[in-house]
């Protein structure tokens, strides 16, 4: 079955986003959504639902791991760290995603034709 | 986590997320409200925002599973769900599968015992019969001493060659006197084979040359049966035709394709003198890089050697080298093919049945379909869940579909021809068991992949708007089911037609006079042992005091003994000599059934004089030798002259000492080697003149006598008054006779007519489903044409119009692929062609009448349609 952020992003983007994210503080899913929505300034069109399987995904990786706790809003949340998996495979995406981009920025640079 | 504790603790996993979603829905809204939102926008927002919550959950709980397989096993529980609350529809789909598929595994188990399974002997493809064959008529015989002694001698292409006879035994002494079947082989009989003994040995290559002493082996039924599987009977002697034989061996369970052959004695070769008699059949082994084509061209070579020596007897005279399997199941191969053939459109018919029944349902659950593809399934996931449903149906259908084989083939192996080769051996095994399971897999996927794929195209708003009526037939969905219907017609109809011709082949076959009166006739076996009357007058006179007793029983008008019985029952064949004529047909013998008879054999068989006088009491031993002709041999003899006061002899020139015998009488013809043979030249001798040890006795009992059976046990009395050891075999009415000689073509034109009756209910069965459902769809539609004044009659015709046409269509496919297909069956008919016209008229006819039958009812309802009633109805 396709998954919508299959379709608008490349497989692991989203992966590689919450990581991110996580790297920096503990979230709970709500303000995960909210954060990756508006640092990219409403630029990906991500379903706030597709956020839930990709968790999934990195929890059974254990890239991730989750708890339950009590949010500033003093709402019940299941909060998500990194773990130390997570921060190696973050660097490794990274990486990676930075080489990929470097070759279609590339490919895509106009100049030399 | 390891992946056991995953599958464990996943309620706990979903319920954190659904928690979770449920948890961040709820923020969101109060958020949104606090900007200023009011709750119930607020909650739109936040779960359009959000996407589908179903679809996320569905998604994410995934993640944890093993989807394809888990998937599977949810389709498998809620098919299950789905086939128990169709109760009505899961029952006739089940056993209509269950129908065709026993009876595809019921005749494949046949198939499997008889033609697939290897003979159970070392390396059998390597193994072949020999026997005589006369190249100009094509005539088959066995072979004599000489020619065995030849071709064992001179062939190099042969590792191990052997030779066997059937034959009778009587065996006495401990317990009740038995005749049993049996046979006289050669040393090598047993190693040509390969197979090992399980107790003691066989026999070696030197105990066939003159002066072993007599032994016997012993089958395994024999052992069991009689000696109580006894080990300790190795090596002691029983009493076998009167003398004492050894007991070496016991053979393993199933060591011969027929459970008749009990035991086997050896068989001591004489180098003979002439060429006769022919009893042997020859089997061989091929030596390892020989092909049979080069034992052909050997033997070939070998026979025109014989030729060139014995000119009279063996001119056109070559070996004829078969394979054993061929040999053994050579006959029943057409058969059992054309069997398997006809189960196979069976269940082709059943299968495109539960496929029109799953199409009119998925007509009805196009709703369901639409509302779970609005929920987020994927086509695919629809797909396999209705392929899935089928598959459930396809294995229940299977396994029911199994016990009912199972049945089947105790009632098979119970009813079957008992001469059919290897029927023991008919069993459902490893090999059976997984062609169930594949023809039940296919079938399900055939009737699964049909309705399933007009449901993944269907329009999903028409569908959901479409609320409570059910949905009009789609276009493509009505005309599967025409095509399925004209092929189900199609199908039957070719089936119709081979039972058709096979029906017809039996009845003539049943329909050919015997040449005998069947009514009111008992036979019997008797077999005298050798050792106890060895000279011609002690069988002579014994079968005189048999008879003089058996002539005064109550009941009984007369009786006589004969060597051979028709219809079948046929002993002995030899050459003779006609005085005068012989000079012309030096090169070519006559070659006639041979048949020792006593005065009353003819009388107590009712077959007609012709010309002349039967035998008489006079016709002693010391008086002048006669014989009795039948019509054939009279007509190829003397075809425009009177016969009696011929003489003829049996043998050719190389036995010029044969006793010229007199014709005295012509009698009818009958049929020796069975019913749907040409007829063949008969000599008759007397019993006085010609002795014989095995007889059958015939006894033609008054007509005022029910069943001349009853007379059996008063018939074995008189015998065992004469002598109390004597065995009683084979006692039979000549009705009885009759019956079991057309046994094999009985036993396929039954089951063939029973699975081209299956094949027509289930194709009536399917066209009235379809003009059924067409109405229930077309109710409104035909209101409305009522309401505007279509009469009763015409919207009769409309229904049965639309019948008829998808059974004419099917006809036509039928008839043409009949045609081609009944070519198959042309070996199995007797007199019958395979096109033969009037069945090719008169079954599709027949089909067609039974076709409207199933419109008409529809039709009727279809007539009786209230206009008024079915408008509101909208």
């Amino acid at each position: 079955m396709k998954s919508p952020e299959q379709r608008d992003l490349f497989p692991g983007a989203l992966e590689m986003m919450i990581l991110r994210t996580l790297k920096r503080q503990p979230l709970h899913g709500y303000a995960l959504a909210q954060h990756i929505k508006r640092t990219s300034n409403d630029l990906l069109q991500i379903e706030e639902g597709s956020l839930y399987p990709a968790l999934q995904r990195l929890l059974k990786e254990e890239l991730v791991k989750a708890e339950w706790g009590i949010s500033s809003t003093n709402r019940r949340v299941r909060i998500y760290k990194l773990t130390a998996a997570g921060a190696k495979h973050l660097q490794q995406e990274v990486s990676r995603f930075e080489k990929m981009l470097d070759g279609i920025t590339r490919v895509l640079a106009p100049g030399e034709s | 986590m390891s992946w056991l504790r995953r599958i464990f603790f996943r309620r706990h996993l979903y319920n954190d997320l659904s928690d979770e979603i449920r948890e961040h829905l709820e923020e969101r809204i109060e958020e949104l409200a606090a900007g200023g939102m009011s709750r119930k926008e607020a909650s739109y927002t936040a779960r359009r925002e959000f996407g589908n919550v179903t679809l996320v959950e569905e998604d994410s709980r995934a993640v944890w599973r093993w989807p394809s397989i888990e998937n599977f096993f949810m389709d498998v529980r809620y098919g299950l769900r789905m086939l128990r609350k169709n109760a009505g529809f899961t029952a006739v789909a089940v056993i209509t599968l269950a129908l065709g598929i026993s009876a595809n595994t019921t005749i494949f188990s046949v198939v499997n015992g008889v033609l697939l399974r290897p003979l159970p002997y070392r390396d059998p493809s390597r193994l072949v019969v020999v026997s005589l064959f006369n190249q100009k008529t094509q005539e088959i015989f066995p072979l004599c001493d000489a020619d065995f002694l030849d071709w064992r001698a001179q062939n190099q292409v042969f590792s191990d060659v052997a030779a066997f006879s059937g034959t009778t035994f009587n065996i006495t002494g401990s317990g009740l006197p038995e005749q049993v079947r049996g046979g006289v082989v050669t040393g090598e009989f047993f190693s040509t084979l390969g197979v090992m003994p399980v107790l003691g040995r066989t026999f070696l290559a030197s105990e066939d040359r003159p002066g072993s002493a007599p032994m016997a082996v012993l089958s395994y039924n024999l052992w069991q049966n009689r000696y109580g599987a006894d080990p300790s009977v190795i090596g002691h002697a029983i009493v076998l035709n009167g003398s004492s034989t050894t007991v070496i061996g016991v053979m393993p369970p199933r060591f011969l394709p027929t459970a008749e052959t009990q035991l086997w004695t050896n068989l001591v070769v004489k180098p003979p003198t002439f060429r006769g008699p022919y009893y042997l059949s020859g089997e061989a082994r091929l030596k390892p890089g020989a092909t049979i084509e080069q034992a052909r061209g050997e033997l070939a070579a070998i026979a025109r050697r014989i030729e060139q020596q014995n000119p009279a007897t063996n001119s056109n005279m070559s070996f004829r080298v078969t394979p054993l399997e061929e040999a053994i199941v050579g006959d029943v191969r057409p058969a059992l093919l054309v069997l398997l053939g006809a189960v196979a459109f069976v269940l082709l018919i059943a299968s495109a049945n539960v496929a029109n029944l799953l199409l009119a349902r998925a007509t009805v659950r196009e709703r369901e379909i639409a509302i779970r593809t609005a929920l987020g399934a994927s086509r695919a996931r629809l797909m396999g869940q209705l392929l899935t449903e089928s598959l459930l149906l396809a294995v229940i259908g299977g396994v029911l579909g199994l016990l009912f084989a199972k049945w089947g083939v105790k009632l098979l192996s119970e009813l079957g021809p008992s001469n059919l080769p290897r029927l023991e051996e008919i069993a459902i095994d490893g090999r059976v068991l997984a062609f169930t399971f594949l023809i039940s897999f296919a079938s399900g996927i055939f009737f699964g992949i049909v309705p399933a794929f007009p449901s993944g195209r269907s329009d999903l708003n028409k569908s959901l708007k479409e609320s409570g009526r059910s949905a009009e037939e789609g276009q493509g969905r009505g005309r599967a089911r025409s095509v399925l219907v004209v092929a189900e017609i199609a199908l039957s109809l070719v089936l119709l037609v081979g039972g058709g011709l096979m029906l017809k082949s039996f009845l003539r076959l049943q329909a050919v006079s015997p040449g005998v009166n069947p009514k009111n006739a008992l036979t019997m076996q008797i077999t005298l042992p050798r050792f106890q009357y060895h000279g011609d007058s002690q069988v002579i006179s014994f079968y005189q005091h048999l008879l003089e007793k058996v002539q005064i029983l109550p009941g009984v008008e007369s009786a006589g003994v004969g060597m051979s019985l028709p219809p079948n029952l046929l002993e002995v064949t030899d050459y003779f000599t006609v005085e005068g004529q012989a000079a012309v047909s030096e090169r070519m013998l006559g070659l006639a059934d041979l048949v020792f008879a006593s005065p009353n054999y003819f009388q107590a068989l009712g077959v007609p004089l012709l010309k002349g006088r039967l035998f008489s009491a006079a016709d002693r031993a010391d008086a002048a030798k006669v014989a009795i002709i039948n019509l054939t041999l009279a007509r190829h003899y003397w075809p425009n002259e009177n016969p009696i006061g011929k003489r003829l002899r049996t043998g050719g020139p190389e036995r010029p000492n044969n006793p010229w015998m007199e014709v005295v009488g012509v009698v009818g013809d009958i049929n020796y080697s069975g019913l749907d043979a040409a007829p063949e030249m008969v000599l008759y001798e007397p019993y006085q003149q010609a002795a014989w040890s095995s007889m059958y006795l015939v006894v033609r009992t008054s007509s005022k006598l029910d069943n001349p059976a009853t007379l059996a046990s008063a018939v074995q009395n008189a015998v065992w008054s004469l002598d109390k050891d004597l065995p009683v075999a084979h006692i039979r009415t000549m009705e009885q006779l009759l019956s079991e000689s057309v046994e094999q073509p009985r036993f396929r034109t039954v089951l063939l007519e029973i699975f081209a009756l299956i094949a027509v209910s289930l194709a009536t069965v399917g066209i009235y489903g379809v003009l059924a459902y067409s109405v229930s769809q077309r109710r409104h539609e035909i209101g409305i044409r009522m309401a505007i004044g279509a009469r009763r009659s015409d919207v009769l015709w409309l229904v049965v119009g639309q019948g008829m046409l998808l059974t004419f269509i099917g006809v036509a496919i039928g008839v043409t692929g009949a045609f081609v297909l009944t070519r198959f069956l042309s070996t199995l008919l007797y007199e019958v062609r395979p096109t033969d016209p009037a069945t090719f008229v008169v079954v599709p006819l027949l089909l067609a009448g039974v076709a409207l039958l199933a419109c008409y009812i529809p039709a009727w309802r279809a007539m009786r349609v209230d206009p008024m009633v079915s408008l509101r109805h909208e």
